[in-house]
């Protein structure tokens, strides 16, 4: 297996006749059994990814392909439900639910011919930050310290998508980003995390956690790969009333990384004593070879962000206890029987989630509740008013913002903060960018000194993913970070 | 403390989440700090700003009404832990 593959080499292999879509999978399929101890997958399609192949090889031996990319097999969050195959949102709630229909985004992927090699772990509901509060367990970081042998986190909740295509379990894959869930593990684990702007995608099918902030997105190898997967995944979904009517874009044939007299944005509230001192380097050094590269540097002022997290942690919550009210263990996923109604729905949904997802609940039914909804949740919508006017203030002035995706690189799994809070503060970077609905993007730039990946976030206005992925191609071309985890999990 | 044994239990009860008398201390340990980190909103004014509850600027599309033949009866109840004919089967609610 090469570290090379990304789904622009390997669309090319394919129309070469240098690998069957086949061979593909059984080598990708061959990676994930070899990979099990990083637990990234919840569910392995083995017999429907085969069977699958043969019929893409079939197609392009009667040039009846689906899409250039007719033929490579990816991974799929646990989040997307997929007609036929398990769909558990790592939860023991919904272990044993086999959907009978299939996300619009998982349906585009397969219209394009791409292959699912099955469902990758992810935090219960998509809530965490470290994938810690699976059902399934952790799933383990390909990337280890230098200077210890301790397993660390890749980031949450997509963290299983992350680190399988990080640990070339699968060469691209589908996540959703609901405060930082795309960008803070892709940040983690070395690889590329889009969260395209609120609308761009449809949310059709996929497991709801809090329904105005979730965006589904892929995490590639590379700026190049982002650009294909959105093409093929984005545009309206009449299914979805909130996906945008804007006419989607041709991002990977429009890629264009000039960004000569571009402006890019450096927040001032995002600085901070606390940053470690590799990370404040690399955003500096980012911000240089920007203006060496053309673009002018505009200092800017985000003047509420550091509201937007708790404005978040009243948000989600309430929208999840909302979203979390169906399971009931009346129409579907697990029942535990009561006495009477209120005793099945109260046992149940205290056997089927888990603590964190609980208190998620519980914090959302309170802001939510008599009394206190306008201190709390109408108070949150308020803040959120005013970050988003923030940026749309900030967007008359600049094309692009380049902050840290992330307040550190990936820490040990056992070094969790048991505060919840601490763990919130993993995604003080990201959050604000769902709550405005923006687009934002994770690269890789460089390691820190105990060789572990370090992020830049890129964030542009509302709808402009080509922007945003040309400012991004630029820095990816730049660089040319092409560091890989050693496969300690092989040994 | 905000959330106190007797405050808990009620917002278990609205949530539709039964708490063990084990979970007790802990979990209002959890929410009660996290309802600090919220809390912090209070000292920010808002009086003259409107809420926001989606990001996205667009009005809902009506669609077309109308027939498709998606979501039999038959699809609905295929993931039912307990069902009779065309129904639901859930514990008595009436005596």
């Amino acid at each position: 297996m090469k570290d090379s593959y990304t789904l622009k080499s390997l669309a090319v292999l394919l129309e070469n006749n240098k690998i069957s879509s086949k061979e593909l999978t059984s080598e990708y399929l061959k990676n994930i059994e070899n990979g099990k101890e990083l637990n990234c997958y919840n569910t392995i399609s083995q017999e429907k990814a085969l069977i699958d192949a043969e019929k893409s090889d079939e197609r392009r031996k009667s040039q009846n392909l689906r899409s250039k990319y007719d033929g490579i097999p990816i991974g799929i969050k646990d989040l997307f439900c997929t007609k036929g195959v398990t769909t558990t949102a790592s939860s023991k709630i919904l272990s044993n639910f086999v959907p009978n229909y299939e996300s619009t985004v998982t349906q585009n992927c397969d219209d394009a011919g791409l292959i699912s090699l099955g469902k990758l772990n992810c935090d219960e509901f998509a809530m965490g930050s470290t994938n810690k509060t699976s059902f399934f367990g952790s799933v383990k970081n390909p990337w280890k310290s230098v200077n210890s042998d301790n397993e660390l986190v890749p980031g949450g909740s997509s963290g299983g998508s992350a680190a399988a295509v990080s640990g070339d379990l699968c060469v691209a894959s589908l996540g959703t980003d609901t405060g930082g869930s795309i960008r803070q593990p892709a940040s983690f684990t070395g690889t590329v995390g889009l969260k395209p702007s609120y609308g761009r995608v449809s949310r059709w099918g996929i497991v709801a956690f809090a329904s105005s902030l979730d965006q589904a997105g892929p995490i590639t190898k590379t700026v190049e790969d982002a650009a294909i997967l959105l093409d093929i995944i984005s545009g309206h979904d009449e299914k979805d009333s909130t996906s945008s009517v804007n006419p989607k874009e041709n991002y990977y044939q429009n890629l264009n990384s000039d960004i000569k007299g571009m402006k890019i944005g450096i927040p001032k509230e995002f600085r901070s004593d606390k940053l470690p001192a590799s990370t404040q380097k690399s955003w500096d050094e980012c911000a240089n070879l920007l203006k060496t590269n053309g673009a002018e540097i505009v200092d800017i002022s985000l003047p509420h962000t550091m509201s937007a997290l708790p404005a978040y942690y009243i948000i989600a919550p309430a929208e999840a206890s909302s979203n979390l009210a169906r399971y009931d263990g009346v129409r579907y996923g697990l029942r535990v029987k009561g006495n009477d109604l209120i005793d099945m729905y109260e046992k149940t949904r205290s056997e089927g989630f888990g603590d964190e997802v609980k208190r998620r609940i519980l914090i959302g039914t309170y802001v939510l509740s008599s009394g206190y909804y306008d201190a709390y949740y109408i108070k949150a919508q308020k803040i959120r008013s005013l970050i988003k006017s923030d940026y749309v203030e900030a967007f008359k002035k600049v094309d692009a913002i380049l902050t840290p995706s992330t307040p550190s690189t990936a820490f040990e799994i056992a070094n969790e903060p048991s505060d919840p809070v601490q763990n919130y503060l993993n995604d003080i970077f990201t959050v604000p960018v769902n709550l405005a609905g923006l687009p934002g993007i994770s690269i890789p730039f460089a390691n820190d000194e105990n060789n572990l990946p370090i992020g830049l976030q890129l964030i542009t206005n509302s709808f402009e993913e080509q922007k945003l992925l040309n400012v991004a191609r630029n820095i990816e071309e730049t660089i040319n970070y092409s560091e890989t985890p050693e496969k300690w999990w092989l040994k | 403390m905000e959330f106190d044994k007797k405050s808990l239990l009620k917002l278990g009860k609205l949530a539709r989440i039964s708490i063990s008398d084990d979970k007790l201390n802990n979990l209002s340990k959890d929410l009660n700090s996290i309802l600090e980190f919220v809390d912090q909103l209070k000292e920010i004014k808002t009086d003259q700003v409107d809420p926001t509850s989606n990001s996205l600027d667009q009005k809902l599309e009506v669609r077309d009404d109308k027939v498709d033949t998606k979501n039999s009866a038959e699809d609905i109840l295929e993931n039912a832990p307990e069902k009779e004919m065309d129904f639901f089967v859930v514990p008595k609610v009436i005596e």
